[in-house]
């Protein structure tokens, strides 16, 4: 059984919003209930944003690599979710008695495997996703690599160890 | 005593530590504060109009600020702030 049923007009939303932004990463959510996703929440990456980078938990060679960019380049390696637009994002989830399943990227230059960064801040996120009465979501990966044929993958990371989540079309 | 949790990118403003304490009746009052016991926090927080930065997040307790009164949030004793960044991957 599936982890969770992801009906293929959305996986075709994610990777739309993939191509979308290309180069760049784009980010989101997926919500809805039980194993069920009915609801992506494109969310805007903000890591071109002034001060942003200093102000994410990126692990010491991310800072490295990002420093030696254009802002408008780190968005091809890294995202930053725009905080108050999760905020509207989660309120519409309330509202409409949605539950927050997964949290999504895209890797337009790499395999869909978490990156380095992605495990450390899942790692950071783990607790506060408890404290804030949210369930642990599944991180899901669109990749771009192959530009003709997007890969999607998903994955539960938990207490920095990444194993695979079953994830199946309706 | 309020307690407030300091993520890791801004522990070098608090000498390392992961929690500190104020005494603060609302969100707005508290990141006064701190800021004066640690210069150049409320930069990292609030954008030059007084605004929460985007990718900062505030709870008080178990629930964002922007569901409350924002920086306007009473805090009272006892009540644990805690200070997350955004979401963000590479
Ligand atoms: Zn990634």
């Amino acid at each position: 059984m599936a982890d969770l049923v992801i009906p293929q007009p959305i996986l075709d939303e994610l990777v739309a919003h993939a191509r979308a932004l290309d180069p760049y990463e784009c980010c989101g959510f997926l919500a809805g209930t039980g194993q069920t996703v009915s609801r992506v929440y494109r969310i805007k990456n903000i890591v071109s944003l002034e001060g942003a980078a200093d102000a994410a938990a990126f692990d010491e060679a991310k800072v490295q690599h990002l420093s030696r960019l254009t802002p408008d380049e780190r968005a091809e390696i890294a995202f930053i979710m725009d905080a108050q637009e999760m905020f509207h994002a989660v309120k519409d989830m309330r509202k409409n008695g949605l539950t927050l399943q997964v949290v999504y990227h895209s890797h337009p230059h790499d395999p869909a495997r978490p990156s380095v960064t992605d495990i450390k801040i899942a790692d950071d996120w783990e607790e506060n996703w408890a404290r804030l009465n949210l369930t642990l979501p599944i991180y899901l990966l669109i990749s771009l690599k192959d530009k003709t044929c997007p890969d999607i993958r998903a994955y539960w990371i938990k207490k920095g160890a990444v194993t695979p989540a079953r994830i199946g079309p309706a | 005593m309020i307690k407030v949790r300091i993520p890791t990118p801004l522990r070098p403003l608090t000498k390392g530590q992961g929690e500190v304490e104020a005494q603060a009746g609302s969100i707005a009052s508290m990141i006064e504060t701190l800021d004066q016991a640690h210069p150049g926090l409320k930069d990292r927080l609030c954008d030059e109009t007084g605004e929460l930065r985007r990718f900062v997040n505030i709870y008080v307790n178990e629930e964002d600020i922007r569901f409350l009164k924002g920086k306007e949030t009473s805090l009272n004793d006892g009540d644990e702030v805690s200070i997350v960044p955004a979401i963000a991957g590479g």
